[in-house]
């Protein structure tokens, strides 16, 4: 009972909203929970050209923020945001737009999955500082990594695809391995799609890998960092786009040089080059986990018409 | 805590549901057992559930769950809750002053609960305004209103879910507020376009939610749900029409556990003080004009009608856990009061003129429960209890426990001596499961 005695008028709460703000800013300290622009629920994320970015080249890069991942979410979150001026700056890619999110664990986790916009400028850094560090996640060496692959395959648009049957990049960094299929009760909780039956995984990465070039990342300072098992699982999966990384410091520079490969703008070397050129001391460990992919690889692009899913 | 406890007032409301959740979530907390989330599932933000902020400051939880105090309480909104994203923002602004960090990023809302707007206030309050003196006792926030224009039209009706789409909102609102201006002629109101954008900002600072939320919730630990008004209010169980628009049983929490994987033990908890209180108009066998008890929180509101005082009814707290389906435990609150005022008596059964007793040397202690959903029965109630004139004992303020867990059959395993957390005492353990 009572008599209502908070204002439910209009403008009072527009002003609040306005005025207020230091009382209810999105905060590293207080939230624990999705920051709205970052849930994933009933969205299509959308790569799109315009008048200023004719050939955009979509770029998503999604890492495991769980318990297991120690302090690697921390350092990526500082580290990310210097990944486009690295793209551009190399020319491995003129267009690039970038987006960045999070994978927890849907399994036991508030924020199973955080997926930011994708842009063409410095705007996805605010993304980056909203994604919630949960550190959650199961002790079990599984996270929702297909959830968040469910996301990219099924959820996203790209006119690098749709109109230049052109794949985009996808960087998964994590250290654990993914639950064996797509289960329809949290895709219908956290994306808010139906599905009759649970979608096995090779079907899911097969849909996936069609219009993005998937790479898995197997970061230093993990707990299961190096871990045969988690290798050898993303290996049936991804083949040899999986790559181990043994110095975070040298994220970025990592993926940057796997666009420039995949892109053919440069080989390994004088990828390899360009960093000692900009002073970067991330050489040895950039080379140590691109050697796999070794030199420029061949763009596959499926024929046009070819049906989406 | 070892489950989920859920919290419903056994009377026409006030009885200090707010104070019983806060107990409940400080008590976990300090054993280490956090209470996660408070969930509510009845009512909207005519709620006023009275809790002391850890500084001793009142603040009247309508909307955020009472256990909002306890650091990493949430709440969560659930489809059955009629949502007022305006109020809620006055009352998270009060949280903050309070000491709450970022009040609105503690609320999660399921999207399909209905949205009370500017409109339904208005037509709710000239709808009260029509009635005169014959008024139900509305708290003129809307809420019946909510309640009726969501169930004629389901599909039109405004949800939490379409606050991110301002588009959807707006072709929502023009409709329900050209609809209620043709049903009352003059509906004041701010533009359609108005609300909608203030709710898109509002949509960016809590969480919408899907289906799974309150499994996940269940599954991670104790969950208090947190009743809002009382069972005698009952929109089918109360006394007719003085009752409210939603279901104010444990029916609705337990609908929502049933439907989660992770169910887990419940405790019903039923709240009653150690006297009856009563806003508005209504059916009030037991009420004493003579009483003179003073109320910091409850007063007399414009909409509602006065607030009135009465002796505990054995009867239709009997009734009110009949209806309920049973209660496992009691929360006994206002034990201070009753040792003040040992002037307060206890109702054990009615002589009701025109209506002699089976057994008149006992009176009539027992009011059957009609068949379901049905008001005409509830109706009839009304006027038998209108005429009823109570029989009275008196009881010695320390008897108070013994008596109502008598009436109850159940044990009273909360009891409150005051507004503080610190005056609620715990028996344990507090959440026995059944």
């Amino acid at each position: 009972m009572g008599s209502g005695r908070w204002s439910a008028d209009v403008y009072e709460t527009a002003e609040r909203l306005r005025g207020g703000a230091s009382a209810f800013t999105y905060s590293d300290s207080g939230a624990r929970t999705v920051h709205p622009d970052l849930d994933p629920y009933d969205i299509i994320r959308e790569s799109r050209d315009s008048a200023e970015h004719p050939d955009s080249l979509a770029i998503a890069v999604l890492f495991d923020v769980t318990g297991s991942m120690g302090a690697v979410p921390r350092q990526l979150q500082t580290k990310l945001p210097k990944l486009l001026g690295l793209i551009k700056d190399g020319g491995y890619a003129e267009h690039p737009q970038i987006m960045f999110g999070a994978i927890g664990d849907a399994t036991c986790d508030r924020a199973p999955l955080q997926i930011g916009q994708f842009e063409s400028d410095n705007r996805m850094d605010t993304d980056l500082e909203r994604i919630l560090l949960e550190g959650g996640g199961g002790g079990q060496k599984t996270e929702s990594y297909e959830l968040a692959m469910y996301f990219m395959a099924r959820h996203t648009a790209t006119d690098c695809w749709e109109r230049r049957h052109k794949r985009g990049y996808l960087f998964v960094v994590g250290d654990e391995m993914p639950y064996p299929g797509v289960k329809p009760r949290e895709v219908s909780a956290w994306i808010g799609d139906e599905l009759p039956h649970p979608l096995p995984l090779a079907n899911l990465i097969a849909q996936l890998t069609r219009h993005w070039d998937t790479y898995y990342i197997l970061p230093a300072g993990a707990a299961y960092a190096g871990d045969g098992q988690v290798l050898a699982a993303w290996r049936r999966l991804l083949g040899q786009n999986v790559l181990e990384l043994t110095d975070l410091d040298a994220v970025c520079e990592t993926i940057a040089l796997t666009i420039g490969l995949g892109e053919e703008a440069i080989d390994l070397a004088a990828g390899l080059g360009d960093l000692t050129d900009v002073g970067s001391a991330a050489g040895p460990a950039v080379k140590r986990a691109l050697a796999a992919l070794g030199h420029g690889r061949p763009r596959r692009a499926l024929p046009p018409g070819s049906v989406l899913l | 805590m070892n489950g989920h406890v859920i919290v419903v007032d056994l009377g026409y409301g006030d009885a200090g549901k707010g104070g019983i959740v806060a107990a409940l979530c400080s008590h976990a907390a300090l054993n280490s057992q956090n209470v996660s989330t408070v969930v509510r599932f009845n009512g909207g933000a005519q709620a006023a559930h009275h809790v002391l902020s850890p500084s001793g400051q009142p603040h009247a939880f309508a909307q955020f769950g009472s256990g909002t105090f306890t650091e990493g309480t949430r709440t969560f909104l659930s489809r059955y809750m009629l949502v007022n994203p305006l109020a809620l923002v006055a009352e998270a602004e009060h949280l903050a002053r309070l000491g709450v960090h970022d009040p609105l990023s503690l609320i999660a809302i399921d999207r399909d609960a209905a949205l009370t707007t500017p409109y339904h206030q208005a037509a709710n309050r000239a709808r009260e305004r029509a009635r005169g003196a014959g008024r139900h006792g509305s708290c003129g926030m809307g809420i019946g209103e909510t309640a009726r224009y969501a169930l004629e039209h389901p599909e039109d009706a405004p949800r939490a879910g379409d606050m991110t789409s301002p588009r959807t909102l707006d072709r929502k609102l023009t409709l329900l507020r050209d609809r209620l201006t043709a049903e009352l002629a003059g509906t004041p109101s701010p533009p359609p376009g108005d609300i909608a954008a203030v709710y898109h900002a509002i949509a960016a600072r809590v969480t919408l939610t899907g289906d799974g939320y309150l499994n996940r919730l269940l599954r991670d630990g104790p969950v208090v749900f947190e009743g809002a008004q009382g069972v005698l209010l009952d929109e089918w169980r109360g006394f007719h029409p003085y009752t409210t628009w939603s279901t104010t049983t444990f029916e609705n929490a337990e609908t929502l556990l049933a439907e989660s994987a992770h169910p887990g033990a419940a405790l019903r908890l039923g709240v009653t003080r150690t006297y009856q209180t009563r806003h508005g108009p209504g059916p009030f066998p037991t009420e004493d004009p003579s009483l003179s008890i003073a109320e910091p929180h409850n007063t007399d509101g414009p909409w509602q009608g006065p607030f009135r005082l009465g002796h505990l009814d054995a009867v239709t707290l009997g009734y009110a856990i009949e209806v309920a389906g049973g209660v496992d435990a009691i929360a006994l609150t206002h034990l201070d009061t009753a040792r003040r005022h040992p002037e307060l008596k206890l109702c054990h059964a009615y002589d009701i003129p025109g209506q002699p007793a089976k057994q008149p040397a006992e009176g009539v202690d027992r009011i059957h429960p009609g068949p379901p959903r049905n008001l005409g029965y509830q109706k009839d109630l009304t006027a038998t209890l209108t005429a009823a004139r109570p029989r009275c004992r008196q009881v010695a303020p320390e008897d108070w426990p013994n008596v109502v867990t008598e009436i109850t059959r159940a044990p009273v395993t909360i009891s409150s001596r005051g507004p503080a957390t610190a005056d609620k005492e715990l028996m344990t353990p507090a959440a026995a499961p059944r």
